[in-house]
């Protein structure tokens, strides 16, 4: 267990994303990944959950951009470091694996030369020894005759093989928080838990900080230490797993859990969220969540829910909800 | 060793050179036998024709055009003669020159010596040029530089050469006397025709690239590589240029198999002996066999620049295999 004195590996504080100046796509996002610690931030499509781990390397697409708040990675402060300090964070202190692995991978370049970039990059290592190296951490990823896999071309690998890939090069310089967003999802199920557990024994042998981004809630459960929940841009509900998996506050989080499928499925039914969450440029006065939240206070007309934004109520040690009609 | 051949199924670019090889032999036979039809397009008796190229203004004597007719084997039954004719082509016969009376092959791989000299100077002066400037312009894809290019590269596709070249002959030949402003006697010669050869291929060659570069830049794997520490031009340099590059190729191999055929207008004004010059003046003089000759080995060069565009695409990009189909 991680002692709370030690400085977080990550430390995000009021974080605005926005397109251009105008649209904000993320607004006011708290964020702290403890050493050693696995944090899920979990939301629909649309949460703004990859935007927020992109903003994390400073490689927002533009005219997305970091308009307030400051992202601190292993003491180096994200928001305010020249391109060169930015450069030696990225794949040196932070690796991150991405959503669609093949797509990943230069089309045209070895496989094993992907994995050993980093090294070559930050280690000082010679082309030769960071291939060696790459061999050695495919092996350790799990990819069979890693030699000759090392010189293959990344269509010539299945989806998890390409994960496994990306996985090998973002934990190749020995990093201490890895971002993985979406790590499975386009990923078969058996492979999923193969992927899943390949990043759990990482974390446990190199004490790697881990962000997982992810709308599937059975892998949180799974995976995670603590879960922030996002909604349209916002943070709604954080706490450690156990209690926001069983006595989730938000009525979103209840929402997101009642879909999922892990919940017995007792009527046979599938549950969803009515309404769709709103695109970013549409501006919701309120509570974000309230034209499509079930409570009977968002219900009611001309509540608070509807007029002002709620701020963060603390519910338990470490159990912060962003909503009107919870009681602290 | 090539790198993508441990890709391929033994005997795959054996196989697909063989298949190109038995297109080269068939297309040429084909081509062949138009260029074998065209003295009898213009003139309805070659033999008359062939005395008429040599003296221009003699009265024909009939009596000697019908012992030339019988001399050459024109009296033969047409398909007869194509396939003598056929015969000695693939032998690399392609007969004398009117005009000249020596072999014609001999003085058309004189001529696509000099044409392709000309033609790879140009056209690689312009990958110098196009490579990283289509990339600048990717990357500031709508800013100021980007429509600076397009609009330079617009002019150079709109500049006629008979226009551009006389001018630079006047500027830097006549009036500063830098450069020679004719012949081919070595590289200096070769610095004014290939400027003016290199503009429209440079402009196309530009504009490909950067196109492809944009695509490039949005690519999953440049922003992984990025994530991993590189800067943005590390990545393009990495990861960019090599998947970026693959559409200029294709583009190269058209201009150069365009090029090769020689530019006309360049090689006359500039005095150069290439392709262009000996096909123009054939024409001017009615050397048939010169045509025929340069027409079968024009349309033969063609097929193999493309063969080696495809192979060479092959090598830069692991997921098209020879055969031309991608995974």
């Amino acid at each position: 267990m991680t002692t709370l004195d030690e400085a977080p590996c990550l430390k995000v504080e009021n974080l605005d994303i926005s397109i251009g100046d105008a649209i904000a796509v993320a607004r006011g996002i708290n964020l702290e990944v403890r050493r050693g610690e696995t944090v899920a931030l979990v939301g629909e499509s649309g949460s703004g959950k990859t935007v927020t781990a992109l903003s994390l390397i400073d490689l927002l697409p533009p005219p997305l951009r970091v308009t307030r708040g400051t992202i601190t990675i292993c003491g180096e402060t994200i928001t305010e470091a020249t391109p060169d300090a930015l450069n030696h964070v990225r794949g040196n202190r932070v690796g991150m694996v991405f959503q669609q692995p093949s797509s990943m991978l230069d089309p045209s370049c070895r496989v094993g030369r992907q994995v050993g970039e980093a090294l070559q990059l930050h280690k000082g290592a010679s082309r030769g020894e960071a291939f060696e190296r790459a061999v050695e951490l495919l092996r350790e990823v799990g990819i069979p005759e890693a030699p000759r896999r090392a010189r293959s071309f990344a269509h010539q690998l299945s989806g998890g093989m390409a994960q496994r890939v990306m996985i090998a090069a973002a934990l190749s310089s020995d990093p201490d928080l890895l971002i993985a967003d979406e790590p499975t999802t386009a990923l078969d199920v058996t492979v999923q838990a193969q992927i899943l557990g390949l990043l759990e024994r990482e974390r446990r042998q190199r004490t790697l900080s881990i962000l997982l981004i992810t709308h599937d809630l059975s892998i949180v459960s799974a995976m995670a230490d603590r879960v922030v929940v996002m909604y349209a841009g916002g943070i709604v509900e954080e706490g450690p797993v156990e209690t926001i998996m069983r006595a989730p506050q938000h009525p979103y989080t209840k929402a997101l859990i009642d879909c999922s499928l892990m919940r017995e499925a007792g009527s046979g039914d599938l549950e969803s969220i009515p309404g769709t969450i709103p695109p970013p440029n549409r501006s919701i006065p309120g509570c974000r969540f309230h034209p499509r939240c079930p409570h009977a206070l968002a219900r009611r007309t001309g509540s608070v829910c509807a007029s002002s934004e709620p701020e963060a109520t603390r519910t338990a040690e470490g159990h912060l909800v962003h909503c009107w009609a919870v009681e602290p | 060793m090539l790198a993508w051949r441990a890709n391929l199924p033994a005997g795959a670019m054996e196989r697909f050179l063989l298949k190109r090889a038995i297109v080269l032999v068939v297309t040429l036979t084909l081509v062949s036998f138009l260029a074998f039809l065209v003295p009898w397009l213009g003139d309805a008796d070659p033999a008359r024709a062939i005395i008429r190229s040599r003296v221009a203004d003699l009265a024909l004597d009939s009596a000697a055009v019908e012992a030339l007719r019988i001399r050459l084997g024109l009296d033969q039954p047409l398909l007869h003669q194509f396939f003598a004719w056929l015969g000695r082509v693939f032998q690399g016969d392609l007969g004398l020159s009117f005009t000249s009376r020596l072999p014609v092959a001999d003085q058309i791989l004189r001529a696509i010596g000099v044409s392709a000299t000309l033609a790879l100077s140009a056209l690689f002066l312009a990958l110098a040029i196009a490579l990283p400037v289509g990339t600048l312009a990717a990357v500031h894809q709508g800013r100021r530089f980007d429509g600076i290019v397009t609009f330079i590269a617009q002019g150079f596709v709109s500049i006629p050469e008979y226009w551009l070249a006389p001018v630079l002959v006047l500027l830097f030949a006549v009036e500063l006397g830098w450069l020679p402003s004719a012949g081919w006697s070595g590289f200096e010669t070769l610095i004014l025709p290939a400027a003016v050869l290199c503009l429209r291929p440079l402009a196309y060659f530009s504009q490909v690239m950067r196109a492809s570069m944009i695509d490039v830049l949005h690519a999953n794997y440049i922003l992984a590589a990025r994530s991993r520490g590189l800067g943005l031009a590390g990545a393009l340099v990495r990861h960019g240029l090599r998947n970026g590059i693959q559409p200029v190729l294709t583009v190269f191999a058209l201009w150069l198999a365009g090029l090769l055929g020689g530019s006309v207008v360049v090689e006359v004004i500039f005095a150069i002996p290439g392709m262009g010059r000996l096909i123009y003046s054939a024409v001017i003089n009615n050397d048939m066999p010169m045509l025929q000759g340069s027409i079968i080995c024009i349309v033969g060069l063609a097929i193999i620049i493309n063969t080696a565009a495809d192979v060479l695409y092959g090598v830069l990009n692991p997921t098209v295999t020879v055969s031309g189909d991608a995974r």
